[in-house]
């Protein structure tokens, strides 16, 4: 009796194997397989900030989290937040609502102040270079695959300005998402 | 981590621990620099280079284990008496130490600099080659002792060396006979061992041929007693030892009597350069006081000679709690080596640089590794310790047990709720009592496994020291105390950074030049001193110089000149309030930038580097007479009790360690000064913050308010607060890099129920406090 491993050897791909047949058979059955097979979709996360759609590169994203109760932090700059505890570390909470100018000064969500956040809030938590820090985002929606063909520069007057940290546009038939440097929007 | 880096961390880890060993001796041979060293000592070198060799060499690292052998050969003939150890010597095996640090720096990394392996090739040469011109022994004093030829003939060449040495020496010898029973006789001859040891030297243990009775086993011990033989016969009471005195033939007429030699036998002979004993070769002397008259002459060991002559009397690490005449007799003999030998035109400047000084080269990449911190993260723990921590999460599973079965009991019993309910609140209260004093015993102990003595920085320190001095042409006396001291492992190494900055300062602008020093009618030598001394839950550590001392006038000017006062501030400030001025940022008084200090970066970032350990740095300085920076800092960081305190709705926790007291204040009581808030206390004037304004939150009309009454150092401030919640032990957790430049925040702690508070940064607040009464002066 040959051992299991010779028997399941015969299924494994051999680099010199033919495989051409296989590929011409698979494709006429999944529609989802692409024409150009070069062209690999990245998968962003979809986000929504006061009513617009922003998306980010997911490899960039830590993770999400509800939004917990923040401790304000005194004197500290316009674009932060508070503070909030992510298993036994403390890390520092951006509003980058301000630095897109969808809004004129940064909500009051920290301290005895603070209303309830809203229900979808949440926190998208990403590794920078000093450390983790998390950004305050409306809603997260979806987690969408773009293809470099759906991606477009951000066209002149949007780009500019303050909104350097907007690197361009990624549009899936009639959806439009603005594709954020994420890095670039917490400085 | 994958397997191949756990490996390097290891050998990274143990091969600092070598290196610190090390370095501990080779600074104790550096102390007793001029008497005859140790032999001891030297072995213990030489076993630390051995193992190093080994380690490196399983470890792959050829340039270590290439050089830990080269090391490891000079330490061989120097431990056998075919090498003398001059300064030349002790200097290379010094930098060898440097070179091997670095050498484990880039192991580490990973990397490996060709400028390095330069360095290693090049002292390795030099390491073969160093004093190979030991002189030939005229006639071998072995030959004076009366021992049969049949014993001298199974001695190893080591042994046989130290019998040699000490027969030149003229000291007394022994055999001590000793006959144990064959069960025992391993701890007998330790204990015996064990006896003989602080007397003198055990040259060599041998089996007697005279048996031992019938079940036992004799040895022969030859002995060389530092102590008279009264004294020597008083101590082997109550052991089998016999002593059998051996005899020495005197050698032609004016040998030394073989007198049993003082206690300090050692220092003795370093104090008396010219003693009868001299008459013995003492190879490496002749050739140096020929040549140092001619200065660098043409020969081409010249320049070798030269830098030893210059290096010597540099630097001497004195510890501090090495008995005080013994330091002062060691001090003494290289003062009388001084006077006695010919003027030494080098002494006059700064030490010539000379060819076998290190290569200009590498410097570059040397610098970047500089660094009094060590390489590795481990802290060695006592395995008491972690036996003790064992039991109590042992205990901490009862009372988990304990708990579960109430949970049980209480699930059985849901239909005839509240029957017991009284009699189970009881006992529930008493578990959770329990659990209280076992994790308060788990905290204790985890506290205690992260303390590590602060002497391994100070260790460190002393050989950067070493050269800095050499490099500034200084000549400094460096003494440490308080080595003992024990703090928190994350803060010994956060401290050897400013630590050496501060040296660097005291040796760069604080002593002066030999010259000047005697012109101003003190010691010709600088006195540089770095003590730590535990004082309650802080440990202040003092970094103090007897040189010139901080011009508060020259500081007040260039502060001016800098614009980093004004006019009217100067005018208004106290000497003490100058004195500080040195700690601005961008402020530096050397008129000439050397490379190791006055770049500008100075003392502003070592109070940064103390701020951010919660730490308090303080300066005292007197013209003339020195200056001494005080660094005040907690044991530990990481869990601390606080104080729990509300301002305007918000919370926020002060480290009970800086809290001096606590009073209650009626808005009547606060008083103005030049329109500032103060408070009477006990006839002193306390200047008070409000922290609500401090911090920008809407401030409450109280009908009355708390003061916290923080203090660290002299400094003293009440911090005005709405409502105190009590005290809790907190883990205080940075707020990391992106949040670093907040000011009177130190990080932040999680409190119960997903409640973060931040606790606040005293020593910044202290300073924030001081700085405002300064601006509105």
């Amino acid at each position: 009796m040959p051992s299991l491993s010779v028997l399941l050897d015969s299924f494994f791909y051999r680099p010199d194997e033919d495989v051409g047949p296989i590929q011409e058979l698979v494709a006429g059955t999944d529609e989802t397989v692409e024409p150009v097979p070069e062209e690999i979709p990245e998968e962003y996360l979809a986000f929504r900030l006061e009513g617009e759609h922003y998306a980010v590169p997911i490899h960039g994203v830590r993770e999400i989290v509800k939004v917990p109760p923040l401790t304000e932090v005194p004197r500290a700059a316009a674009n932060l937040l508070g503070v909030m505890y992510l298993r036994g570390e403390v890390l520092p909470v951006y509003d980058i609502k301000v630095k897109l100018r969808l809004a004129d000064k940064a909500p009051l969500v920290a301290g005895p102040d603070a209303a309830e956040p809203p229900r979808g809030a949440r926190i998208i938590v990403v590794q920078t270079a000093d450390g983790l820090a998390g950004i305050w985002v409306d809603s997260v929606s979806e987690v969408v695959r773009l293809r470099p063909s759906m991606l477009e520069l951000a066209p002149p007057g949007v780009g500019g300005g303050e909104r350097d940290c907007v690197v361009g546009l990624g549009r899936r038939k009639q959806q439009l998402f603005i594709l954020l440097d994420i890095w670039q929007a917490l400085t | 981590m994958n397997q191949a880096g756990k490996a390097l961390a290891e050998f990274v880890a143990e091969g600092t621990e070598i290196l610190e060993a090390l370095g501990k001796d080779l600074l104790v041979l550096d102390q007793q620099r001029g008497s005859d060293p140790d032999p001891d000592l030297i072995n213990g070198i030489f076993r630390a280079a051995h193992s190093l060799k080994g380690l490196s060499a399983l470890f792959g690292q050829e340039r270590i284990s290439k050089l830990a052998h080269q090391a490891e050969d000079l330490l061989d003939r120097l431990r056998l008496g075919k090498l003398s150890l001059d300064d030349q010597v002790l200097d290379s095996l010094i930098e060898a130490l440097d070179v091997l640090q670095a050498l484990l720096a880039e192991a580490s990394r990973e990397v490996s600099s060709d400028a390095l392996s330069g360095r290693v090739t090049e002292l390795g040469s030099r390491l073969a080659n160093l004093g190979v011109t030991s002189a030939a022994v005229d006639e071998d004093p072995l030959d004076r002792l009366e021992l049969d030829a049949q014993v001298r003939a199974v001695f190893t060449e080591y042994e046989e060396h130290r019998l040699r040495e000490n027969v030149r020496r003229g000291v007394a010898l022994y055999r001590v006979r000793a006959a144990f029973d064959l069960s025992d006789f391993d701890t007998g001859l330790a204990e015996l061992n064990s006896r003989l040891k602080p007397l003198g030297e055990v040259v060599s243990t041998l089996p007697s041929s005279e048996p031992g009775g019938a079940s036992g086993i004799a040895f022969d011990l030859i002995f060389g007693a530092k102590v008279p033989e009264a004294e020597l016969a008083a101590k082997l009471q109550g052991t089998p030892a016999q002593l059998f005195s051996l005899k020495v033939r005197p050698v032609g007429s004016a040998q030394a009597p073989a007198a049993p030699a003082p206690v300090a036998q050692s220092v003795a002979q370093g104090i008396r350069p010219s003693a009868p004993a001299a008459d013995a070769p003492t190879p490496p002397k002749k050739p140096r006081k020929k040549r140092a008259p001619k200065g660098s002459g043409a020969e081409t060991p010249a320049p070798a000679v030269t830098e030893s002559l210059v290096q010597a009397p540099l630097l001497r690490a004195v510890e501090e709690a090495s008995p005080e005449d013994l330091t002062q007799g060691v001090l003494e003999a290289m003062r009388m080596g001084e006077s006695s030998s010919p003027p030494r035109p080098e002494l006059a400047g700064p030490p010539v640089r000379t060819l076998t000084d290190e290569p200009a080269s590498p410097r570059g990449p040397r610098m970047e590794n500089e660094s009094a911190r060590s390489l590795t993260q481990t802290v060695r723990v006592d395995i008491s310790r972690l036996d003790a921590l064992m039991n109590t999460v042992g205990e901490l599973l009862l009372i988990k047990a304990n708990l579960q079965r109430m949970v049980e009991t209480a699930r059985q019993q849901e239909g005839s709720v509240m029957l017991s309910s009284k009699l189970w609140g009881q006992e529930l209260s008493r578990e959770t009592r329990q659990l209280e004093r076992k994790l308060d015993a788990l905290q204790q102990g985890l506290l205690e496994a992260r303390m590590v003595p602060v002497g391994q920085v100070f260790d460190r320190l002393a050989r950067l020291v070493r050269r800095i001095a050499r490099d500034a042409g200084k000549e400094i006396d460096f003494v440490i105390g308080g080595g003992d001291v024990e703090l928190d492992k994350l803060i010994v190494e956060e401290l050897s950074d400013p630590l050496m900055h501060i040296i660097r300062n005291a040796i760069d602008h604080g002593a002066e030049s030999p010259e000047a020093r005697m012109a101003a009618g003190k010691p010709r030598r600088a006195r540089v001193s770095l003590r730590a001394e535990q004082k309650g839950n802080h440990v202040v550590i003092e970094v103090s110089d007897d040189g010139g001392g901080i011009d508060e006038l020259a500081v007040r000017d260039m502060a001016l000149r800098k614009n980093l006062i004004t006019e009217v501030q100067a005018r208004e400030m106290s000497r003490r309030e100058l004195l500080n001025l040195i700690f601005l940022p961008g402020f530096s008084t050397a008129r000439s930038v050397s490379e190791l200090s006055g770049r500008g970066v100075g003392l502003d970032v070592v109070k940064n580097n103390i701020g951010n350990l919660s730490g308090i740095i303080d300066v005292w300085s007197e013209r003339g007479q020195g200056t001494a920076f005080h660094l005040t800092l907690p044991v530990t960081l990481a869990i601390i009790r606080a104080l729990v305190v509300g301002v305007s709705g918000r919370t926020y926790a002060v480290p009970l360690n800086s809290v001096l007291e606590i009073l209650s204040v009626k808005p009547s009581e606060i008083r103005t000064v030049e329109r500032r808030e103060v408070l009477d206390v006990r006839g002193t004037t306390l200047p008070l913050m409000r922290l609500a304004r401090q911090f920008g939150h809407p401030e409450r009309q109280n009908d009355r308010h708390f003061v916290v009454v923080a203090g660290l150092a002299q400094e003293r401030l009440g911090i005005a607060v709405d409502e105190l919640q009590g005290q809790q032990d907190i883990v205080v957790k940075s707020l990391g890099g992106r949040l670093q430049g907040v000011r009177g925040i130190s990080g932040a702690a999680d409190l119960a129920n997903r409640r973060t508070v931040l606790v606040l940064d005293v020593g910044a607040l202290l300073e924030e406090g001081m700085s405002l009464e300064r601006r509105r002066a």
